[in-house]
């Protein structure tokens, strides 16, 4: 119980750090870093819900963030629709792509879900490339709303309400049961009365939604998108690396893989930028490295041992308590 | 239509090199049940070292292609230990961290392919690269340029010596065993662990060997991986998964696709149109074209 006080204090804290972040600091460059760093959170959990609950590796997670990114940008421009509009139609718009490529897709095995998510994302980027209406690859330019503040809060608010309801639904409902029963054994969890097929859709469409949203939200803020950023392999190539390396499965492992990952890239960008490609490299490295050496990922290992210490001592303890009432 | 017979006949040449790719990489498939997403970097890599070799000894790329073949295999025969090892972990879900594991090589091979050779795109050039036979008498003109039929010979030796390894040899029916059920083969004596790394150096040898022709007859560049890889899976899915008969098929097909966008629509549309074909085939017949797939 006091371990749960603690803990809940802890995140009442860090909720009210983030909170009053952009009355702390002054500086809009740090908010900005804030602001994309909260923006990989939600997009890594968003990820992991589909990879790590499922067991179903979307390798093309950026092009739900691309589909919400270019909806927005569209609406905006073309149809004059005011933002908040906009947004919704950005996550919806993801969760249909979510729909249609998941209806042939999810038939099949792991390993072919993994790499028709891929082609998919390809063939998206191709199509942005190459249309007339998305700017090809000239990108679209979208008005400027410069209130950093804005934005900062806008994807705190996003991410927490994601983080809460997946949390609520895979952590404390029965849906995310359900989803590590289908990862564990697809046979297995058909046997007991699941229709798996339904529950992978519900669970893709669960990760594209938030993902098109934050998506919008990006488009919104950077106010130019186009298909190499928004689209790209990096987006997709970024997700994996923070969700392997902070921990498949859980909430909080992607969250900190997500945060640590893009620590890192700022860094590197900072002080690095001749070397970007050096960047391409170290993310595929730090994928076959932490796949070889902390498969469970950082959270994951580090709850394992947690758990492994708080095991033992308990039966000592114990004998300890037993003694000292015969006595 | 006065151009289709040439489309056609490209698309036959051209698909018959997808055919070489493709049954190697559902070969590896077959026996580690791993999907490599690193097939299209291989390919690269091949293309790469036979462009180099070929700028430094003046030499005929086709010449290179046994060595290549030698030293890519010892490549993959030394890389799959490493996947083995993911693939039979006991923490977490080996299978998806074997997926994930090919995915972070393939995003460090481009990595690396970019940094070492830039962006531009080439071709390599061969003594085949200039000749072609014009065939005057199909009702319109068909002109097959040497390179390619040289390519489309390559292709059926391959295909073949493949065929001979798998049906004819003891090797091969160990592999078979392996790709039909990995324990029961195991007892039956077949060493799972060393078979896997021949035949996944086999595809990585394949796969790179290819990477030379395909360089000679279109262009080699550091992002050329990615197209391959998304032609190596549809042709695998579109075969049907684990059905070899089915491959040589799905890559004719391929091939005609490719030739057909490039001939008469935008080619910047293939990778699109490879994706919609695909996808309506899944929609269909989610076991592949001969509904004989797992």
């Amino acid at each position: 119980m006091k371990a749960l006080n603690n803990r809940l204090g802890l995140m009442a804290l860090i909720v009210a750090l983030l909170f009053a972040l952009p009355l702390l600091v002054n500086d809009t460059f740090i908010l900005r870093v804030a602001t994309e760093a909260i923006m990989w959170v939600g997009l890594a959990i968003a990820f992991d819900v589909i990879a790590g609950y499922t067991g179903y590796l979307n390798f093309g997670h950026g092009a739900f963030f691309g589909i919400g990114a270019y909806t927005i940008a569209l609406l905006m421009m073309k149809a004059n629709l005011p933002f908040a509009l906009a947004l919704p139609a950005g996550g919806v718009a993801a969760g249909i792509a979510a729909l249609i490529a998941g209806i042939p897709t999810l038939r099949l095995k792991g390993a072919y879900f993994a790499i028709a998510t891929w082609a998919l994302s390809r063939a998206i980027q191709q199509l942005a490339l190459n249309v007339e209406w998305t700017g090809g690859p000239d990108g679209m330019r979208l008005d400027a709303y410069l209130h950093p503040e804005f934005f900062y809060y806008l994807m705190l608010v996003t991410v927490g309400a994601t983080f809460l309801l997946l949390w609520y639904l895979l952590e404390r409902a029965p849906f995310g049961l359900k989803l590590k029963a289908i990862r564990e054994d697809e046979e297995g969890a058909k046997a007991l009365g699941l229709n798996p097929t339904k529950l992978k859709m519900q669970a893709f469409i669960l990760s594209a939604l938030p993902t098109g949203v934050l998506g919008g939200i990006y488009a919104y803020w950077i106010t130019f998108i186009d298909p190499s950023s928004t689209l790209g392999d990096m987006v997709s190539d970024q997700a994996v690396v923070m969700v392997v390396f902070g921990g498949m499965g859980t909430l909080f492992g992607p969250a900190i893989g997500a945060l640590l990952i893009f620590a890192f890239k700022t860094v590197f960008w900072a002080y690095l930028s001749d070397y970007q490609l050096l960047y391409l490299i170290i993310l595929g490295a730090l994928i076959a490295v932490s796949v070889i050496f902390i498969p469970n990922g950082l959270w994951g290992t580090l709850m394992s041992r947690k758990k492994a210490e708080t095991a033992r001592p308990e039966p000592v303890l114990k004998a300890g308590v037993a003694q000292e009432e015969a006595n | 239509m006065e151009l289709l017979p040439q489309a056609l006949a490209d698309g036959i040449l051209l698909g018959g090199i997808y055919i070489t790719i493709a049954i190697a990489f559902s070969l590896t498939y077959g026996v580690m049940h791993v999907i490599d997403f690193a097939v299209g970097e291989w390919i690269m890599f091949g293309a790469f070292t036979g462009y180099y070799l070929n700028k430094w000894t003046g030499l005929d790329p086709f010449l290179f292609m046994p060595v290549i073949f030698a030293a890519y295999f010892v490549v993959g025969y030394l890389v799959q230990p490493v996947i083995h090892r993911v693939l039979s972990g006991t923490k977490g879900n080996p299978f998806l961290m074997g997926l994930v594991f090919t995915f972070g090589l393939a995003i460090m091979f481009k990595g690396l392919a970019l940094t070492v050779f830039g962006y531009y795109s080439n071709s390599i050039p061969s003594m085949f690269s200039e000749g072609a036979f014009t065939f005057e008498n199909l009702g319109a003109g068909v002109t097959i340029p040497t390179v390619r039929l040289v390519g489309l010979i390559y292709a059926l030796a391959i295909t073949a010596a493949l065929h001979y390894l798998l049906k004819k040899t003891n090797f091969g029916l160990g592999v078979r065993a392996l790709a039909q059920h990995k324990d029961a083969a195991g007892l039956m004596g077949v060493n799972s662990k060393r078979t896997g790394s021949y035949v996944y150096g086999i595809y990585v040898g394949i796969s790179a060997m290819t990477g030379v022709l395909l360089g000679c007859i279109l262009s080699i560049g550091a992002q050329m991986g990615n197209e391959y890889t998304i032609f190596a899976f549809f042709v695998v899915v579109l075969a049907g998964m684990g059905y070899l008969a089915g491959v040589p098929w799905a890559a004719l097909l391929l091939g005609m696709v490719q030739s057909i966008f490039m001939i008469y629509f935008n080619p910047s549309h293939t990778l699109l149109a490879v994706f919609v074909i695909l996808y309506l085939i899944l929609l269909i017949s989610p076991r592949g074209l001969f509904a004989k797939g797992v």
